[in-house]
């Protein structure tokens, strides 16, 4: 059965390298508080964000310097994008979904390939349950995307973009409650429940407002259901 | 340690201390995690009439720059007593000594236990306010520490816990309060790393025979582990009971 481990707390009888944990030589033990799971596997219920080149990650730019940009994606020290790098032309609190190219060893982080994201706001989850909230297959947040009518982005680093078009206020709730829930079993189906009743108490005013098709979710780390976040691939548009 | 002006008696007739604890008793503690709002992690603990709260935010930028290691984050904890936590700290303004050494011995106590590699060139900040306070502050300002530190979700090799021992009237004791501190023949705070119970702090205030001091620490051991149960507990209650809601970060507000 999956159990809630300290840290400190063994996790095996014998030396393993694994994430989220340490070993002594002889036994391993746990580093954080996390689900140990049958397979013995550690899933953190907490956490800062661990940056690896491929990653998609949302953030804003939060100092605009001679050859590029700061982006506040979270971390520590702000990712920096060098404009030979992007695409576009940013200005100050533009908010961007960018790719993380580079990490060196003092966590100097490097982006690329940024866009910018218009029209919505960024809430912040914790880092380690962004893959609940992008679910297998990008299941969850495609079904909150296609309810709500919204535009979502997902990053890596915690930072999710909604739009203002659609139901972004259902939207938001959802992306809340999946962080609040994300270590119980059967929250897909209870995500989709509880939407599917919000917006029958709104008597169906949840129509995108400018009658275009659903956006569909964007997210940026279609792994399935992928706890360390780790490979990349360009981000995925749901339909 | 030791006021002026005759010493009370801290032993009633039965062998009871003044509270009317037996000698290895503890006080009673709660311990409560995430409980602010905006912290990356957070405790309020009260253990007897001690109340302490904690908040962590890191790791996060290390300010000043010239401070910062490459090799790792820096940790800073910072124990303050609130102007109203006691009497004694009436209209007291800043730091005292006491409370710069106490910074300085929780922040040693937990380099031992952060993996501080993880995060170079950043500074965890683990804000120690104690609000109301009646002997033994230090241990369950450590205590309360290391909850906060595990709800941030701060890697550490262990969950240290902290408690005192000390001598009152010839007699070893557990967790004293503040008029055993003061009037006693001495006050061992501790502090461990429950694994293997390695000593992460280890303060003696006063006198103790090399026998009393190995009698005190298997007391304190004893003590300690009912100690780090509550602070297990307190940690997975976080996951049975609703988080504060979270707050709209940016809104693009130059476009």
């Amino acid at each position: 059965m999956t159990k809630i481990v300290m840290p400190g707390e063994m996790v095996s009888e014998r030396p393993l390298r694994m994430a989220y944990a340490y070993t002594d030589g002889q036994k391993t033990y746990s580093t954080v508080v996390a689900m140990l799971s049958p397979e013995g596997k550690l899933i953190p219920l907490e956490g800062p964000y661990d940056a690896l080149p491929e990653d998609y990650v949302v953030g804003f730019v939060s100092d605009v310097r001679f050859a590029g940009y700061s982006i506040d994606i979270g971390t520590a020290n702000p990712g920096s994008m060098s404009s030979r790098d992007s695409r576009e032309k940013f200005s100050l609190g533009d908010m961007a979904l960018a790719k993380i190219i580079a990490v060196d060893e003092v966590k100097n982080i490097d982006l690329a390939d940024a866009r910018k994201l218009l029209g919505g706001r960024i809430e912040k989850i914790s880092p380690v349950k962004v893959p609940r909230l992008i679910g297998k297959k990008n299941s969850m947040i495609t079904m909150i995307a296609d309810a709500t009518g919204c535009q979502i982005v997902v990053g890596r680093n915690g930072y999710v973009f909604i739009s203002h078009k659609g139901d972004h206020k259902l939207a938001k709730e959802a992306v809340e409650m999946i962080e609040k829930e994300a270590h119980t079993s059967g929250l897909t189906d209870r995500v989709a429940l509880y939407m599917k009743e919000r917006k029958a108490a709104r008597g169906g005013e949840s129509a995108p407002a400018s009658g275009m098709p659903p956006q569909g979710g964007m997210n940026a780390q279609p792994q399935a259901g992928a706890q360390s976040g780790q490979g990349g691939m360009p981000p995925a548009t749901g339909q | 340690m030791g006021g002026s002006g005759p010493k009370p008696k801290l032993l009633n007739s039965d062998g009871s201390r003044l509270d009317g604890r037996k000698l290895e008793e503890m006080r009673p503690i709660t311990i409560e995690a995430r409980v602010l709002n905006d912290a990356d992690g957070s405790c309020l603990l009260t253990w007897g009439r001690n109340k302490v709260l904690v908040g962590v935010y890191g790791p996060r930028e290390c300010i000043p720059r010239h401070d910062q290691s490459p090799y790792r984050a820096l940790i800073k904890c910072r124990y303050n007593m609130a102007p109203f936590c006691s009497l004694e700290e009436h209209n007291r303004s800043g730091p005292s000594r006491r409370s710069k050494e106490l910074s300085k011995v929780i922040s040693e106590a937990f380099e031992n236990v952060i993996i501080a590699e993880a995060y170079p060139k950043t500074q965890i900040d683990v804000y120690i306010e104690v609000l109301q306070s009646d002997g033994g502050t230090r241990c369950a300002a450590l205590t309360a520490a290391a909850v906060a530190l595990a709800d941030a979700g701060i890697p550490m090799k262990d969950l240290p816990v902290a408690i005192a021992v000390g001598k009152i009237e010839g007699k070893l004791a557990v967790d004293l309060f503040k008029d055993e501190d003061n009037f006693g023949e001495s006050d061992n705070p501790i502090a461990f790393a429950p694994r293997n119970w390695e000593v992460l702090l280890y303060q003696a205030d006063g006198l103790l025979t090399r026998d009393e001091v190995e009698q005190g620490l298997e007391l304190a051991k004893e003590a300690a582990k009912k100690v780090h149960e509550v602070q297990v507990e307190a940690l997975k209650r976080v996951y049975e009971k609703p988080h504060p809601p979270s707050v709209p970060l940016a809104t693009g507000m130059f476009q």
